[in-house]
C-alpha cells in the first residue's frame, strides 16, 4: 500500500493510505449515504418504535418511563382512533374507485391516436406533478364560499349561499374529489401502459373469432393489464390511506373532526398535544396494515408470475 | 357455394402501393396459392379479404356477396396468422373453445368440437397448458385448430410454415393436404415458397408489388411461365435467364446468345421479330444436358461448352455452376454422374429448343 502511495508522492501516514487504498475506495464512496441513511432514517425509525413502549412526552422534561404495550392498547381502544380509521376509510374507498375510474376512461382514450394526442396527455398530467400543498390550496380556493369557482357557478342555479365545506360530507366529498383529480393521472399512466402492451394482432385474432368487442375488452385486454391495475390500486391505497397534506391545506380536519383522516390525528397526537409515544405506537400500527397490504400484493403477484410459467 | 372473387383490390400505405389493383377469383373448395417474395402484398390481400385492411379500392365478393365493407366478424372466413397468435393468457383449450363463444353452442358441445379439433391435429395432450409452453410445431397446429374448429367456409393462411424449420414444413405441408381434402374448405394459402405453392395449391396466384402477375395451374406456370418473373420464381434451382439479340436475314431467325448463336426457325413466336431485338433465354437447369453430339444424338439445337465453376452436391442429385464464356449456367446432375467431373474441367452442354423459353428482354413477357 504504502509503495502505491510512495510512488504516488503523497504517503501523509500510513492511516490515509489505508482510507484511500483502492480496496477500500468503494466501502469510502458509500459511507457519507450510509451515515446519512442511518442518522436521519434508521435511528428515528429505531428509536421512535421503542419510546412507542414508554410513556414519553416531547414537551417534557420527564424521565421516559416504560409502559410496555399500554400505548397500542389505548390506541386501539380509543373510539376516537376508530372513528378515523372510519373517516379514512371512506376516503381511500371513494377516491381510489374515483380515480380508477377516470384513470381508466382516460387510459382508453389516450391508448387511441387523435390530434395534439401528446400535448393533451401531457395537460392532462401535470396534476400528479404538483405539490401537495398547490394542489390543496388550488382546491381550497375553489370551495371558497364567497368568491370560489365552484360556489360561484351553484349561485348561477340558486341564490342561497353555498360553503362546501362547511357541511361534514361537503368537505368528505371535496377531499375526495381533489385527490382524486390529483392522482388519476398516475392511475391512467398505469393503465395506459398496460393497454399498449397488448399486442395489435391478438385484437385481430379476436375479431376474426368473432368475438364482441365487449368480450374483447374483457378476455382480451382486462387479463393484459390485470397486475398493472392491481399496482396502481396498490399504490393509491397504501398513498391515500397516509393522506394528509391535502387535508391539513384544505380542511385541517373539520368541520368538527369529520375529514380527520388517521394521518391527520397522528400529526395532532404527536406535534399539538404532543402524546409523543401514543402518537409512535399509532405511526407503527398503520405501518404494519400498510406492509400486509404491500405483501398481499406481492403475493398475488407472484402466483400469477408463477402461474405464467407453468 | 364459398367462392370468393377479389376485384381491383387497392391499399396504399402512405405513398406505397401495396395493392396495386389485385385481382383473381378462388373456386369452391380449392386449394389456391398466393405465391409472392416478402413484401410483395400477399398479407395485405389476405387481410384484406378479411376485412382487417381498410381498403381503398376495388370489391372482395364471397358467396355471392359483396363483402367489402362487412364488419370482420360477419365474414364467415378465419385466419392463420404468420405469428400464429395464439391468446398467450388462455390455455390451448381455452384457446380452441374461444371462436365458439360467438355460436352460443352448449359447454359439452363446445368440449365436443375442441376435443375433436384437438384430436384431428394431435395436440390433444397440450389443453391444459399455456401457448408458450408448446413447441413451434405444437402452437402452429393449435393456430389451425383455433381457426377451423368453427368450420369456417374459407380458410386464409399467412404463410403459416415460415416460422418453422425445414423438417417440421415438410410435416406440415403434407398435414395441410390432408386437412383440406379432409375438411374439403376452401383454402387462400399465401407463401414465399414456391416449393409449397407447387406442391399444394390445385391453382396458384404470384403476386409482385402488390399486382398479380400471373395465375394458372402449378403446372402450367412451370412448364410455360408467361413472364421471366414467374420463371424465376418457379422452380429450383432457378431457371438460367441469358440475354440474347436477334439478327434476321429474309425470314430467317436467329438469336445472338454470348455463348453461341441459336436458330429460331422452328419456334412459333407470338409477335413479329425484327434485326436487334433483345430476347431472354430462359433454360431451367433440369434442360440442360451433357453434351449430347458426344454420343451422337442429334437431339440437341444448341451445344456449348464451358468450365465447372462450382458444385454443390445435394446428396442425390449434384447442382454444377457452369462458366460458359462468363455468363453462368447452373446444371442438374445425378450424384453419380456428377461424381465423375471435378471442378475446372471443361464439359460440354446442350439442350432442345422445345424447352427454352423466349422472353421479351425488356417487358418480360413470354414470347414462344
Amino acid at each position: 500500500m504504502t509503495d502505491v502511495a510512495a510512488v504516488h508522492g503523497h504517503a501523509k501516514s500510513g492511516f490515509w493510505a489505508r482510507l484511500t487504498a483502492p480496496e477500500n475506495r468503494g466501502p469510502l464512496l458509500v459511507a457519507p449515504a450510509i451515515i446519512t441513511l442511518f442518522v436521519m432514517n434508521i435511528f428515528p425509525l429505531l428509536w421512535s418504535f421503542g419510546l412507542s413502549f414508554f410513556n414519553y412526552r416531547a414537551n417534557r422534561q420527564n424521565v421516559p418511563e416504560f409502559v410496555g404495550l399500554k400505548n397500542f392498547e389505548r390506541v386501539l381502544t380509543d373510539e376516537k382512533i376508530w372513528d378515523r380509521f372510519q373517516t379514512t376509510a371512506i376516503i381511500v374507498g371513494s377516491s381510489v374507485t374515483l380515480q380508477l375510474i377516470i384513470g381508466f376512461s382516460l387510459a382508453m382514450l389516450f391508448a387511441k391516436h387523435f390530434p395534439m394526442r401528446r400535448i393533451i396527455m401531457m395537460l392532462v398530467l401535470t396534476p400528479m406533478m404538483l405539490s401537495f400543498v398547490s394542489v390543496g390550496v388550488f382546491f381550497k380556493l375553489y370551495y371558497e364560499p364567497t368568491f370560489g369557482l365552484l360556489s360561484w357557478v351553484v349561485n348561477l342555479f340558486s341564490s342561497e349561499p353555498f360553503a362546501l365545506l362547511s357541511s361534514s360530507t361537503g368537505a368528505l366529498i371535496g377531499i375526495i374529489f381533489a385527490d382524486a383529480w390529483m392522482w388519476s393521472p398516475f392511475v391512467m399512466l398505469l393503465v395506459l401502459a398496460g393497454l399498449v402492451s397488448v399486442p395489435k394482432y391478438l385484437y385481430e385474432a379476436a375479431e376474426i373469432d368473432r368475438v364482441s368487442s365487449w368480450r374483447r375488452f374483457v378476455t382480451i385486454t382486462l387479463p393484459y393489464i390485470k397486475s398493472l391495475l392491481l399496482l396502481a390500486i396498490l399504490f393509491r391505497t397504501i398513498e391515500t390511506f397516509k393522506i394528509f397534506d391535502i387535508i391539513y391545506i384544505i380542511t385541517e380536519g373539520g368541520p368538527g373532526s369529520s375529514t380527520e383522516s388517521i394521518a391527520v390525528n397522528i400529526y395532532r397526537m404527536a406535534f399539538q398535544n404532543f402524546r409523543t409515544s401514543r402518537s409512535g405506537a399509532l405511526a407503527y400500527i398503520i405501518l404494519f396494515i400498510v406492509i400486509v397490504l404491500t405483501n398481499l400484493y406481492l403475493y398475488s403477484v407472484n402466483r400469477r408470475a408463477h402461474e405464467e410459467t407453468l | 357455394m364459398a367462392q370468393l372473387i377479389l376485384d381491383e383490390l387497392r391499399r396504399n400505405f402512405g405513398t406505397v402501393k401495396a395493392l396495386d389493383g389485385v385481382s383473381f377469383s378462388v373456386e369452391d373448395g380449392e386449394f389456391f396459392c398466393l405465391l409472392g417474395a416478402s413484401s410483395a402484398g400477399k398479407t395485405t390481400t389476405l387481410r384484406a379479404i378479411a376485412g382487417l385492411e381498410k381498403l381503398a379500392g376495388g370489391s372482395v365478393t364471397f358467396n355471392g356477396q359483396d363483402m367489402t365493407h362487412s364488419p370482420v366478424q360477419g365474414r364467415g372466413m378465419s385466419m392463420i396468422f404468420q405469428t400464429f397468435a395464439l391468446y398467450p393468457h388462455m390455455s390451448i383449450y381455452a384457446n380452441l373453445a374461444y371462436p365458439l363463444i360467438r355460436d352460443r353452442v352448449s359447454r359439452s358441445d363446445i368440449r365436443r368440437r375442441v376435443n375433436e379439433v384437438a384430436e384431428l391435429l394431435r395436440v390433444t395432450h397440450t389443453l391444459k397448458r399455456k401457448p408458450s409452453t408448446l413447441s413451434g410445431g405444437e402452437q402452429q397446429r393449435v393456430a389451425i385448430g383455433r381457426a377451423i374448429v368453427r368450420r369456417p367456409q374459407l380458410l386464409l393462411l399467412d404463410e403459416p410454415l415460415t416460422n418453422l424449420d425445414a423438417k417440421l414444413r415438410n410435416d406440415m405441408r403434407a398435414e395441410f393436404k390432408r386437412l383440406h381434402r379432409e375438411l374439403g374448405m376452401t383454402m387462400l394459402y399465401a407463401s414465399p415458397d414456391q416449393l409449397e405453392a407447387l406442391t399444394m395449391g390445385a391453382r396458384i396466384a404470384m403476386i409482385d408489388n402488390g399486382k398479380i402477375v400471373e395465375t394458372g395451374t402449378p403446372q402450367g406456370m412451370y412448364g410455360a411461365p408467361s413472364h421471366t418473373f414467374v420463371a424465376s420464381m418457379l422452380g429450383s434451382p432457378v431457371i438460367n435467364l441469358v440475354k440474347g439479340r436477334v439478327n434476321q436475314s429474309g425470314s430467317h431467325h436467329t438469336l445472338e446468345l454470348p455463348f453461341g448463336t441459336l436458330d429460331l426457325s422452328g419456334v412459333s413466336l407470338r409477335t413479329e421479330l425484327s434485326s436487334g431485338d433483345s430476347l431472354t433465354l430462359g433454360i431451367r437447369p433440369q434442360d440442360l444436358h451433357v453434351d449430347a453430339a458426344v454420343e451422337g444424338s442429334g437431339s440437341a439445337d444448341l451445344s456449348i461448352s464451358g468450365r465447372i465453376h462450382l458444385t454443390e452436391p445435394l446428396g442425390d442429385v449434384t447442382i454444377l455452376d457452369i462458366d460458359v464464356r462468363g455468363s453462368l449456367l447452373k446444371m442438374v446432375l445425378p450424384e453419380e454422374q456428377a461424381a465423375t467431373y471435378s471442378l475446372g474441367q471443361d464439359i460440354g452442354l446442350s439442350f432442345s429448343l422445345t424447352d427454352a423459353h423466349l422472353f421479351d428482354a425488356d417487358s418480360g413477357a413470354r414470347m414462344n
